[in-house]
């Protein structure tokens, strides 16, 4: 092949050598301009899980006795509404989560790979123990205080494991508060644990996924 | 005054190094991502892939997935202290070090 055989030159980026400065400038505004193209899921991602959790667990709140003192709903309708939420959050998830890596093989989609696989792992265990806890006598309103907070648990270890892959503060304070979210919210009982993971969970879900927006469009250096 | 690395000293092969080095070393990335990251056509794209590769600043391997045959890209440990080098002479030049 030639030299310059199909340059659509000028627009496209030609040989000039640029100014020390401009050559810097082009570095960086190239690098924040990958990591645009790459991460630009994650804060879609965090904002649908803010609406699955927030909108979820209210439902949920409204559909037990004793819960919204406003307006209550049947408890199978918000039932319902809660496991279409999620559900609908993990095919959102799965389906931007494995374009974000899209195109690029090594390390680093081995660890990409591991923390997909670990959310199913984690999910699958906490939904496990909770039927040998059903088995073994527990009631529904143990159970109501069970799953919200072993999924919690389960959520923000791989968030704090996220943190530590990806080297993110974001996710190390997401991961953290979704912990102790979850380690806090059985103590208020049902269904008022319902009400504290939808205002305390939602609402970290929502600051982290605006403070990543935020972050990616002024970039990160 | 501290010379440029010609190879790397020119707009699109700065941007495509640029690329690379974000990427985790061991990392590669297949030729069709690299230039949605990088908004060049293939032509142009490979016209300097070739220049970076003959430096072997980067490694082109050609494998199949399935049926279907990929190219991928990485920058070499050479490439990648080149780049390196080259940022932090320009980093030099601008007086932006300590």
């Amino acid at each position: 092949m030639t030299d310059h055989t199909d340059h659509p030159a000028p627009t496209d980026h030609d040989d000039a050598p640029p100014s020390a400065d401009e050559a810097l400038a082009l570095i960086r505004e190239q690098q924040r301009s990958v990591e645009r193209k790459q991460l630009g899921g994650i804060p879609w991602i965090l904002g649908i899980w803010a609406i699955a959790w927030g909108a979820g667990f209210f439902a949920l709140w409204s559909g037990y006795d004793g819960g919204n003192p406003w307006f209550s709903i049947p408890l199978g309708v918000a039932g319902t509404i809660f496991g279409a939420l999620i559900v609908g959050a993990i095919v959102v998830s799965a389906v931007v989560g494995a374009r974000v890596g899209r195109g690029i093989q090594g390390a680093s989609a081995f660890s990409g790979a591991v923390y997909g696989i670990s959310w199913m792992v984690g999910s699958g265990v906490v939904f496990a123990i909770g039927i040998a806890l059903t088995r073994a006598g527990a009631d529904s309103a143990v159970m109501s205080l069970y799953y919200p907070a072993g999924y919690s648990l389960v959520a923000g270890l791989i968030y704090l494991m996220g943190a530590a892959l990806w080297r993110s503060v974001d996710q190390l304070v997401l991961g953290i508060i979704i912990a102790v979210v979850g380690a806090i919210a059985p103590f208020f009982g049902a269904p008022t644990n319902n009400l504290v993971m939808a205002v305390l969970g939602g609402g970290a879900f929502l600051v982290a996924a605006l403070v990543m927006q935020l972050s990616l469009s002024r970039g990160r250096s | 005054m501290t010379e440029l690395d010609p190879v790397i000293h020119a707009a699109a092969r700065l941007r495509i190094s640029a690329t690379l080095a974000s990427l985790d070393e061991g990392d590669r990335i297949t030729f069709p991502r690299l230039q949605e990251l990088l908004d060049m056509t293939a032509g142009n794209l490979s016209t300097h892939m070739r220049k970076l590769e003959d430096a072997e600043y980067v490694v082109v391997e050609k494998t199949h997935q399935g049926r279907t045959p990929t190219t991928y890209v990485s920058l070499t440990r050479r490439g990648r202290r080149a780049f390196e080098d080259y940022t932090e002479t320009l980093r030099d030049l601008l007086g932006e070090k300590p």
